[in-house]
């Protein structure tokens, strides 16, 4: 039981020790300070602190490796930095037994994160981006791309897969042997850990952000007749963009090295990127191979599910086809169709419980998983409001029409208000009531009020249009 | 401007050495005789050789060095021309020949290089830097101020690099043991700080002080400024202008012309053997479109590059031995794909635009022709996408989905939204032209027959 409960520990200090190593310096002082204070002992050699403080304070027990028992907490932090200890996760003693059911296969095969071993309707960006890694990778130069694209239209998935096909290919010796390294600007807290990232997957250290930088900044300019090309995947590529820009301008700086050998691959979903928010010097730099990935028409979203659910009669081929329809008409999201196919699963299989009989996802289902995911809350939401907060919107539409302009003032709302209740013959509350009934229509963001002044001349947006307003009141029969 | 600058050296120089032999120790003047000497012999043979050395002694024996073993393109990266820089002989020489003056009157001076990114300016600096006949007479100090933490962090870095001791790790202690440096007996320094513009602050007192180091009696310093911007010195450095000493002595990279491109474009070329692949008349094509549009060397370079790629692959798929030769068809395809940004974006998008975005860039145009406010947020262009949709029997997406596809727009660069926090409050413009857009769309039916519509308008 015991590395039961202490592995999720360890993987939560591995991420806390980037951060401090990069800001407050707090763990070397800790590092330092043990030592500093053994060091008086005669017959130990200041040299080695780490030995010290285990014979000391640890004596006898003296864990061989990371997996028996838990070190010092601060010799534990040094074997993290260092690469020595992985990061690992409790695992189960026996895998889960899933159904043996056809809706359940399906609803595996359709989870997003169960990338397919090829990519459909991607064939003519694959052969691009492994034309261009490839030709870079024989010559053994450096180089930039650029691929741009709105979400879910499987950029970082066809790069990997070029990616897995070409490391495939260096293992057999076809090609040359080069290296990877992947960043994703999201997971990092801080533009500038983005070396840190790159120089463990380099290294297996961690070192903190500046030190990184210059052992990098050494190994890409300085000339070594041994080494074999770095291939740097930058996801999400705007989030590394700060004021100064140093981080994006440093890693596209290395490429222009002819010593670097550096393949940097960035992804971004802003098409004019390089143009909008990079500098000149540094859109310069990434040079003018672009790449950018339309969203799927419906025609493809279609022949992604189908690929997906080769072999299987779980679904009515019409009901792919309405969802992939429904989906490139919005947005053209593959994540997005997947997501409503698993959920039209998910109905069937309720379906298939209550009836006892197995059922194949037919069109109802798929009809009624678009409908849960592109309803519209708020309309459910005025509906079931009290009689005086639908009365009290009724008077911010009222006053939107009467002045004209979108923005009110609680006064004017409220002698509306006063008009309608007076009208439908409700005794009116006073203002104090009527502002906490505008406040909680604020908080489920009906309306938008300003905050700070919650006085009477307090601002009053309507955060639905006045359409809706008048739909979900007519169903309810105040109208 | 330049007479100027060299006078106040001159007369800087000349307190220099009153200074000296007032102040200075008796150890030192007797350190600083052999030093001398040695100097003033150097630039004898220097200004005996120099006007030759400089155009030529540096480029040629490089050249071998600097040619990759394989033939075809990996010789025609940006860097592999630091060797030899066709094209910027005169500014080579203007730089040389500022150095050495510099040398000669054993003074110091600042400079400030500027020019459009892609320009050479870089790369000039760095082969100054690699001048054999500076080599002893100077000390180089390369630093790129992209590389440091912070703006104050310059002067550890300079510190750093000058192999200086420092008695502590503030700011102002490297700031002082480099200002000490400065006061004592030392070679020459060229100290060089590309990108430049990042280390400008509110105050701009770590540039006013860096600036103002050439100018001290004792310093013997020759700093050079790099960036992009032409009037960086005026801008950010008015106080410069008050003291002729201390004011920097400008030199600017215009972009490359068109003859100048193909004249780097053959060198690089003839380095690798390829020339025979491109015909003078594709060379010209694509130097004039370079030329016309940024005078970027990179951009040119990598367009070549790109070229004589796709002929390779060529070759390789056919097996002949002829080297296929790049064609004017082959140009201009190339680059109506990297220069016509929008107009190929029309051809992808014929298929992959969603329906409900072309009636979101519908109703946003609509509002912009015949509608009376021009100031468009989501909420409005809502309002407006809603009437439409239900006069053509579409399903209408909700206002949350609906600000979701904003932002998918604007990742096509159609449209921005300018936020305020609430999303339904963010304003929308369009940053096309209409005729660009139409042509985007592909769909002129939907268009025409949505923006004669005025009455979706109106409630």
């Amino acid at each position: 039981t015991q590395p039961a409960v202490g592995t999720p520990k360890r993987n939560i200090q591995l991420s806390n020790i980037i951060e401090e190593c990069s800001n407050g310096r707090r763990v070397s002082r800790l590092l330092e300070l043990s030592p500093k204070k053994l060091q008086p002992l005669p017959e130990e050699e200041p040299k080695t602190p780490k030995r010290s403080i285990r014979s000391s304070s640890v004596g006898t027990t003296r864990p061989s490796s990371a997996s028996k028992g838990t070190p010092k907490s601060a010799n534990k932090m040094k074997l993290i930095r260092e690469g020595a200890i992985k990061p690992n996760i409790h695992s189960r003693d026996a895998p889960v037994q899933g159904e043996g059911n056809e809706l359940a296969l399906a609803r595996e095969r359709l989870h997003v994160s169960a990338t397919p071993s090829s990519l459909p309707c991607r064939e003519k960006e694959y052969e691009e981006i492994y034309n261009f890694l490839e030709g870079k990778i024989f010559d053994g130069c450096g180089g930039c791309m650029y691929i741009s694209g709105v979400p879910g239209t499987g950029k970082t998935a066809t790069t990997t897969a070029v990616l897995r096909a070409l490391k495939h290919l260096s293992e057999e010796d076809e090609i040359p042997r080069f290296e990877f390294v992947d960043i994703n600007g999201m997971r990092l807290t801080e533009p500038r850990q983005a070396y840190v990232h790159i120089y463990r997957q380099l290294t297996g250290k961690t070192l903190a952000w500046e030190q990184a930088y210059n052992l990098l900044n050494k190994r890409f300019t300085t000339k070594a007749p041994r080494r074999v090309t770095t291939v740097l995947l930058v996801d999400e590529l705007d989030i590394l963009c700060n004021k100064r820009q140093d981080v994006v301008y440093n890693i596209l700086n290395w490429p222009t090295m002819p010593t670097a050998q550096l393949i940097v691959v960035t992804i971004a979903n802003t098409m004019d990127l390089p143009e909008r928010l990079l500098m000149g010097k540094i859109s310069s730099r990434l040079g003018l191979t672009r790449l950018t990935f339309q969203p799927y028409n419906f025609r493809q979203l279609q022949e992604i599910v189908m690929a997906r659910l080769a072999g299987m009669s779980a679904f009515n081929s019409d009901a792919v086809q309405l969802v992939a329809r429904k989906v490139a008409a919005v947005s053209g999201d593959a994540r997005r169709a997947l997501d409503i196919c698993r959920r039209a699963t998910e109905l069937a299989d309720d379906q298939a419980r209550k009836t006892s009989q197995s059922v194949t996802v037919s069109m109802i289902h798929v009809q009624q998983a678009l409908t849960e995911m592109i309803t519209s809350a708020k309309v459910k939401t005025i509906r079931s409001c009290s009689r005086m907060e639908q009365l009290f919107l009724q008077a911010v539409t009222a006053e939107v029409t009467r002045t004209g302009i979108e923005e009110c003032n609680f006064l004017g709302v409220y002698s509306q208000f006063e008009a309608l209740a007076a009208f439908s013959g409700i005794i009116v509350p006073n203002p104090g009531r009527a502002m906490a009934i505008c406040s909680r229509l604020a908080a489920s963001r009906l309306l938008i009020c300003e905050c700070g002044s919650s006085d009477i001349y307090q601002k009053i947006l309507l955060n639905i249009s006045t359409d809706d307003v008048h739909f979900a009141l007519q169903a309810s029969k105040l109208l | 401007m330049h007479r100027r600058t060299r006078l106040s050296l001159r007369s800087s120089t000349i307190n220099d050495k009153e200074n000296e032999q007032e102040l200075a120790s008796p150890r030192k003047r007797r350190s600083q005789l052999p030093v001398s000497e040695k100097s003033a012999e150097q630039e004898e043979e220097e200004y005996v050789s120099s006007p030759k050395k400089a155009t030529r002694k540096p480029g040629r024996p490089r050249l071998s060095r600097v040619e990759e073993p394989e033939d075809g393109s990996p010789g025609k990266g940006t860097p592999e021309l630091v060797g030899k820089l066709p094209e910027r002989e005169k500014e080579y020489d203007e730089l040389v020949g500022y150095v050495e003056n510099v040398l000669s009157t054993d003074g110091s001076g600042s400079l400030y290089i500027s020019g459009p990114p892609g320009t050479g300016k870089t790369a000039t600096l760095q082969r100054i830097l690699n001048h054999p006949s500076f080599e002893n007479a100077l000390k180089p100090v390369y630093i790129n101020c992209t590389s440091i933490k912070s703006v104050g962090s310059i002067y550890k870095k300079i510190a750093e690099e000058l192999a200086l001791k420092v008695a502590g790790t503030t700011e102002k202690q490297y700031q002082g043991a480099i200002e000490a440096h400065l006061e004592r007996k030392h070679k020459t320094i060229m100290l060089v700080l590309d990108e430049i513009d990042q280390l400008a602050s509110s105050k701009q007192t770590i540039l006013y002080s860096i600036f103002e180091w050439p100018a001290r009696p004792t310093a013997r310093l020759i700093l050079i400024g790099i960036a992009n911007a032409l009037d960086l010195t005026d801008r950010l450095l008015a106080r410069l202008q008050a003291r002729c000493e201390l004011k920097p002595y400008l030199i600017q990279f215009l972009p490359y012309t068109k003859q100048q491109i193909v004249a780097i474009l053959k060198a690089c070329l003839a380095q690798t053997d390829s020339l025979s692949r491109f015909p003078e008349a594709a060379l010209g094509l694509l130097a004039a479109k370079v030329a016309s549009t940024s005078g970027d060397i990179r951009r040119a370079l990598f367009i070549a590059r790109r070229l004589v790629e796709t002929a390779k692959k060529e070759d390789r798929k056919t097996g002949s031995t002829i080297p296929t030769v790049v064609s004017m068809g082959q140009v201009m395809a190339v680059l109506k794909q990297v220069y016509g940004a929008s107009q190929s974006l029309s051809n992808d998008l014929e298929e992959g635009f969603p329906l409900q975005q072309k009636i979101l860039i519908c109703s946003l145009m609509l509002m912009l022709k015949h509608g009376k406010n021009k100031d468009i947020t989501v909420g409005k262009l809502y309002d407006v996408y809603k009437t439409i949709c239900t006069r053509r029997n579409i399903q209408a997406v909700d206002q949350t989905e609906f600000s979701s596809l904003c932002t998918l727009v604007e990742t096509r660069g159609i449209v921005r939204l300018q936020g305020k926090k609430e999303p339904r409050m963010h304003r929308v413009c369009l940053q096309w032209d209409e005729e660009e857009v139409t042509s985007a769309l592909n769909d002129k039916q939907l268009i025409a027959s949505i923006l004669s519509d005025v009455s979706c308008l109106g409630k």
